[in-house]
């Protein structure tokens, strides 16, 4: 199925710099409708509030709700349990990894990345765009 | 008072009592034995004198030799001058390469919109820029050099704290029980980047997600990562 271009990607991090990094990345890649966040909590709002994000990618350091808890409570939801989740970090540690897997994330990037990068990981995702 | 004036004054007393010509034998006989104790006292509070004196000159010694040493850590111009200044400069980092980012930012999105109708109008205009963008990394060197300030603090700090715990034979104190806060944190967040790169790298994590190695075998994957 071909990749809806105009679906809402929800982007969350606590650096204002990086959100838009990813936004100008994303929009290269051809996404406009991005929506951001500051941290979990907000996000989950956000999520809640019925926007059908198609995608979020998050980082995981943010308080008060990080990214991983973020992660846990979407998962737990039954309306949005099913959102494609990419996680973005600065450190990898091989049990954070294992537990974002476990945890149901759909992808996981190390920082820093490029938009090669984040485009193979977003078409690994939700398909070849 | 000292040892010696106490036993001289209970000697006079006992002089008295005998002066006082007293004719029971028992009484004169309690009177030898006093003196005889008298003596013993003598000499043990006088050696007691001597040794309390050196433990007192001891410790005061010490207490002389720890205030020289506090002294040479210069805690009032760590306190007042070297942290806040290194502080202010760790804040001024922050909003250097946060105005440097926002710049150069700023100038790769205005690229991005060019029309590129006129070659030479488009070309002109990316190049003035470009040289904007060149410019705001300059950054590099102003924030180079008060990170260098910051290390040197560190540094100087490190070297009297480290000098003050051999002399003084300092050992570690059981660590401060953490906040509420900093005892979330340490539960939830992660440290953040690593000094030597991500412990697990893209490759052993984008093999994870492919089905190429399992979780137990991710650490494997880092280590080969590291080493291809």
């Amino acid at each position: 199925m071909a990749v809806d271009m105009a679906m809402p990607i929800l982007v969350v991090d606590d650096y204002k710099t990086m959100i838009r990094i990813i936004r100008n990345l994303l929009k290269q890649l051809g996404f406009d409708n991005v929506d951001e966040a500051a941290d979990g909590q907000e996000a989950f709002q956000k999520m809640q509030g019925g926007s059908g994000f198609g995608l979020v990618i998050s980082d995981w350091n943010m308080e008060p709700m990080t990214g991983y808890e973020l992660l846990k409570q979407v998962r737990g939801d039954e309306k949005l349990k099913g959102t494609p989740f990419i996680m973005i970090t600065a450190e990898s540690k091989t049990e954070n990894v294992i537990a974002a897997k476990r945890a149901g994330v759909n992808n996981y990037i190390v920082k820093p990345f490029n938009a090669a990068t984040l485009k193979a990981k977003i078409s690994s995702v939700i398909g070849d765009f | 008072m000292p040892a010696n004036d106490v036993a001289a004054k209970i000697r006079d007393a006992l002089n008295d009592i005998k002066a006082a010509d007293l004719d029971d034998p028992r009484l004169m006989e309690v009177l030898s034995l006093a003196e005889n104790l008298v003596d013993s006292m003598k000499t043990f509070f006088g050696s007691l004198d001597n040794s309390v004196h050196g433990e007192f000159l001891h410790i005061a010694k010490y207490i002389a030799r720890t205030r020289d040493e506090i002294a040479a850590l210069r805690p009032n111009d760590i306190r007042e001058s070297r942290l806040p200044t290194a502080g202010a400069e760790l804040e001024a980092v922050v909003n250097d390469t946060e105005n440097a980012t926002e710049t150069i930012m700023t100038i790769a999105e205005n690229i991005m919109e060019l029309q590129p109708n006129n070659l030479e109008d488009y070309k002109a205009q990316v190049d003035e820029k470009m040289v904007g963008m060149i410019e705001a990394c300059s950054f590099q060197d102003i924030t180079g050099q008060r990170v260098s300030k910051v290390v040197s603090t560190l540094t100087h700090i490190e070297e009297r704290i480290a000098r003050f715990s051999n002399v003084m034979g300092v050992l570690d104190a059981k660590d401060d029980d953490d906040d509420e806060k900093d005892q979330w944190r340490k539960e939830n967040l992660l440290n953040g980047p690593q000094i030597a790169g991500p412990e697990t790298g893209q490759n052993a994590i984008d093999a994870l997600f492919d089905g190429d190695i399992s979780d137990d075998q991710l650490g494997q994957g880092a280590i080969d990562d590291m080493f291809d």
